[in-house]
Formats: structure tokens, C-alpha cells, sequence
């Protein structure tokens, strides 16, 4: 443990002795935590002993002369932990730019923690500079480019009661990962029910896609299937997409890639769009009700002329409904069956 | 230079570029795939560092974004001239060693081998519309160190291999800033913000 002036950090599960000040074993004194009396029990004399503490023991302590209630030690108990390994991430999503790394702990410490990070190209020490936001983040500009020596990154947190580090080693190119494209639409086109126009933009964080320029990955499949279609696109921000199902609403992603070097992003968020279809005619006179419509739609009409049954004529509800007239033929069939 | 700056000659840096960008790809790919194999054949582990050697371009660099057209050039040219050396004599040294392993080394090799004088060719041709002309073979770079021992020479065949994948990857790059240059979409290759 380590004691500040005013500040005590204790790790979970440790016993906790607290002297009051200078006050002597036999002196007559009260404890008090967060302002409420602790009990006489957890006394050894006038020392405060606290075993096997817990988080929600943390708090203000204060020891006071018995009789005079002069205050005589005050401190804040943190009960935390020592940090874990950190878990540490660098990507380059603005090549050739720079890359950033980002890190946390994979548990809470429950107490203040610092971290150092070091940034490593061969022989020489590079400078991480921290985001203002978020805090657990920093920025190396590139100094080469093209290089064959390895990056090392050395990330240590410590806090008042221990410290951990991890290390990551990289090549240029490994970490280069471009954000997700932005701004995708897909549009249905006029006169096509199978066709599906989408078009997105470069992520704006990428820098210079003129010279460093992005191939895209597109998939798409109707809500009702869960098997994708992919197309892979070397140039250019749009796709028609030609083999969509007539009036069923698609699902449609894009991700990026740099066109020789790193990996893919993330796929972008989500747009949805179903294919043109032909609007269905007004039906307003008999001899308009045989005209059919050309694209198929997503709830199924009968046509008028296979009306067998009016809507008060029907008993039962569900797929097992009948209407008077056909449960009467029905009954006559299975007569002359038997 | 205005015939540098002639409509045929930007058609045809134009078309040399995107070609040569194409090859740089397939190259890059290739040595990818030969660089797998070398370390497995040699026995070597893909995560040494092995330190600058003599003779072998280094592709880093830390003024990308100011170079010319012409700076480009001389120094890609000046590369893949150094490679072809390099690479010739990994062969002859290959071909050395027996087992059909070595084998298929050998011909992956030499696939890169004519794939980098290929690209070499389409450098001194960019180089011609320059109106520079290539520099002569004399100076393409340093002697090839001799009397290697074995483990020495596998080493400096994966500082070689490793090089020229960098080199592939930036070669497309220097391309493109050409072509653009060509197109004159933006200014000639722009010094932009340093890297």
C-alpha cells in the first residue's frame, strides 16, 4: 500500500491497520467513516483495523480525541487494485499521415491510474501526443514511409499500487486500416425492378485518396435471406446492382480498403432500399379488373373473379376458415363418398 | 521540354504509368508469395530483422510527398537496376542447390527477376519523355558484396526480397503521382504536407 498525506490506497482483500496520529495504543478514541461512528469491534485499542476490505469500504476516515473530539488523523481510503495487463490497439486509418494507438484496461483498478507510452522505429524514440479527447489515445506522424523496420509500441499504466505494460510490434503496412465509407445511399431505378443504383463517399479521414487511392467491398441481400451478395470494386464510389429480387427491400453495405496495402474497415452503417416497381392501376370498372400488373407485390390479391365466399358467409378464422357455400359442397362429396 | 509536356507524350506517360502500376501490383504480389517460400525454404524466421545490407535499395523514405517526377524516376530506375543485379545473382546462386524445392525457388525467382527488368524497361521509357534520357547502367549502384558465407547470403536474399516488396508498393505510388501530374487535375507533384 502507499499512504499520500491525505490519500491511502489499499488493494482489495488486504487488512488495513490505521493509527490515529501520534495518539497512543491505550488512548481513548472514536472512528468515524464518511461521518458515521464504526463500531467499537473493529478496534484493536484506539487502532482502526479493517480486514479483508472492500470496494465500498473506500472512503473518508477520521480518528477523534475521546473526550476533547479533537480531530487527530484524518485520510481517504481508495480500495483498488493493481493494474492488469493493458490491452493496446494502433491503426493507421489517415495513411500516410501518421497512426494512432489506443489502449484500456481490461478491468477497472477503481483507482487513478497514469499511462506511458513509447513509440519505437528502429533506433529512434517518436513522440505519441495525446488526444484531449479521448484521454486513453495519442498520434504519431510518419516520419518515413515505405519502410522495412518494425514499429514498437510499449504501453505502461501504473497506479499506487502497481503497474503493467504490454508491448505491440508492427510493420507500416499492417496497421493500415481506412474508416468505414461515408454517406452511402442506395436508390431504386426508375423502369428497373431488378436494379439497385449505390453510391458513397470516401471516409473523410483519409487524407489523399487521389494518391493513395481505396477499393471497396460491397454486399447486399434481401431482408428476407441471410446469404450476401458480394462485388469487390477496385475504382470509383457507386455500383448499380442488377440481380436485386423484383419489390424485395435490400440491405447494403460498403467497406474500404487501401488499394495495395493493410486491411478492410469496418462495413458502413446500413441503408435499405427495394428495387422500382410499376405502380398497381386504379381498378374503377368491371372490365378494367382483368388487367394484371406487371410486378409482383408483397401481399397477395385474388382476383375478383375467383370470389368464392362473402366476408359474412365465413365461419371459423385462421387457414381454417370456410364459408357456408363450401362447407355445404363440401358435406355433399363427403356424402357420396361414404 | 515542351515535348515532354507535348499531348502524346502525357498520353503516353499516361498509359506507360497505369501499365506500370498494374505491373508494380502483380510484382508486389509475386515477391509476397516468393518471400513465404524463401523463408520456409531457408529455414529462416520471418520476423528477423535483418539490418540495411550493402547494395540493397532501402524503399524508405522521409520526403515522399516533395519529390519530382524526374527525382522519382531516377531513383525507382536506379532501384530495380540494383534489384535485377541482386536478383541474378540469388539465381545463380539457387540453381546451385540441389531438390526440386530449390527448384520451384529457382523459377519463382526468375519470374520476379524478369518482372523486375520489365519494370525496369517501363521506368527508362517514363525517363525518356522526361526529356532526361536513363542514366547509363555504370551508375546504377554499388558491386554486389562477394564471398558471402551461406547463412549470410540467405539473410541478404530476405533483406533483398523484403526491399523490393516496399519498393513495389511505393513504385505504384511514385506512378500515380505521375499520372496525375499527367492529367493535370492537380499541380505537378505537389510537395503537400510532409508525411
Amino acid at each position: 500500500s502507499s499512504t499520500d498525506s491525505h490519500i491511502q490506497y489499499e488493494r482489495v482483500g488486504a487488512d488495513v491497520t490505521m493509527k490515529c496520529g501520534s495518539m497512543d495504543w491505550d488512548a481513548a478514541v472514536t472512528w468515524m467513516a464518511n461521518g458515521t461512528d464504526i463500531d467499537k469491534s473493529h478496534l484493536n485499542g484506539s487502532y482502526l483495523i479493517l480486514k479483508n476490505v472492500d470496494l465500498s469500504q473506500s472512503g473518508q476516515y477520521s480518528c477523534y480525541e475521546g473526550s476533547s473530539w479533537h480531530l487527530k488523523y484524518q485520510t481517504s481510503l481508495r480500495v483498488g487494485m493493481p493494474p492488469k495487463e493493458p490491452v493496446l490497439m494502433c491503426r493507421s486509418n489517415n495513411y500516410p499521415k501518421g497512426f494512432y494507438c489506443s489502449w484500456h484496461l481490461p478491468t477497472p483498478t477503481y483507482i487513478p491510474n497514469s499511462f506511458d507510452i513509447s513509440v519505437i522505429h528502429g533506433t529512434r524514440e517518436m513522440v505519441c501526443e495525446k488526444d484531449v479527447f479521448p484521454k486513453n489515445r495519442c498520434h504519431i506522424r510518419y516520419l518515413q514511409l515505405f519502410s522495412t523496420v518494425k514499429y514498437k509500441v510499449t504501453l505502461t499504466v501504473t497506479n499506487a499500487l502497481g503497474k503493467n505494460s504490454t508491448t505491440l510490434t508492427f510493420d507500416e503496412f499492417a496497421i493500415v486500416k481506412p474508416d468505414p465509407p461515408e454517406s452511402v445511399v442506395a436508390k431504386p431505378v426508375p423502369n428497373n425492378p431488378r436494379r439497385l443504383e449505390v453510391s458513397w463517399q470516401n471516409p473523410s479521414s483519409w487524407p489523399d485518396p487521389e494518391s493513395f487511392p481505396l477499393k471497396f467491398f460491397l454486399r447486399y441481400r434481401p431482408l428476407i435471406l441471410d446469404q450476401w451478395q458480394h462485388v469487390e470494386l477496385s475504382d470509383g464510389t457507386s455500383h448499380t446492382i442488377t440481380d436485386a429480387y423484383a419489390g424485395k427491400e435490400y440491405i447494403i453495405q460498403v467497406a474500404a480498403k487501401d488499394n495495395d496495402i493493410g486491411t478492410w474497415s469496418d462495413w458502413s452503417v446500413a441503408v435499405h432500399a427495394t428495387p422500382w416497381t410499376e405502380e398497381p392501376k386504379h381498378l374503377t370498372t368491371e372490365a378494367q379488373v382483368t388487367e394484371t400488373t406487371s410486378a409482383s407485390t408483397s401481399s397477395f390479391m385474388p382476383p375478383p373473379t375467383t370470389k368464392i365466399c362473402d366476408k359474412g358467409a365465413v365461419v371459423g378464422s385462421g387457414t381454417v376458415a370456410v364459408c357456408w357455400t363450401a362447407g355445404l359442397v363440401l358435406a355433399a362429396y363427403g356424402v357420396l363418398f361414404i | 521540354m515542351a515535348a515532354a509536356d507535348s499531348p502524346s507524350a502525357a498520353l503516353r506517360r499516361r498509359d506507360l504509368c497505369s501499365r506500370g502500376i498494374r505491373l508494380a501490383g502483380k510484382m508486389r504480389s509475386d515477391v509476397v508469395d516468393l518471400l513465404d517460400s524463401y523463408v520456409e525454404q531457408q529455414g529462416l524466421d520471418a520476423s528477423a530483422s535483418v539490418a540495411a545490407v550493402e547494395g540493397v535499395p532501402v524503399a524508405a523514405t522521409e520526403h515522399w510527398h516533395e519529390q519530382t517526377r524526374t527525382q522519382r524516376l531516377l531513383e525507382n530506375l536506379a532501384a530495380y537496376r540494383a534489384f535485377r543485379a541482386l536478383l541474378a545473382q540469388m539465381l545463380e546462386e539457387q540453381q546451385e542447390q540441389l531438390g526440386e524445392a530449390d527448384a520451384a525457388l529457382g523459377r519463382a525467382l526468375a519470374a520476379v527477376l524478369l518482372q523486375v527488368s520489365a519494370f525496369a524497361y517501363h521506368l527508362e521509357e517514363l525517363l525518356q519523355l522526361e526529356s532526361h534520357g536513363p542514366p547509363s547502367e555504370e551508375v546504377a549502384g554499388p558491386p554486389l558484396p562477394p564471398h558471402l558465407g551461406l547463412f549470410e547470403r540467405k539473410l541478404r536474399g530476405l533483406g533483398v526480397l523484403r526491399e523490393l516488396a516496399q519498393w513495389a508498393v511505393r513504385s505504384a505510388r511514385d506512378l500515380r503521382q505521375l499520372s496525375r501530374a499527367s492529367l493535370g487535375s492537380s499541380s505537378a507533384p505537389s510537395p503537400a504536407e510532409s508525411p
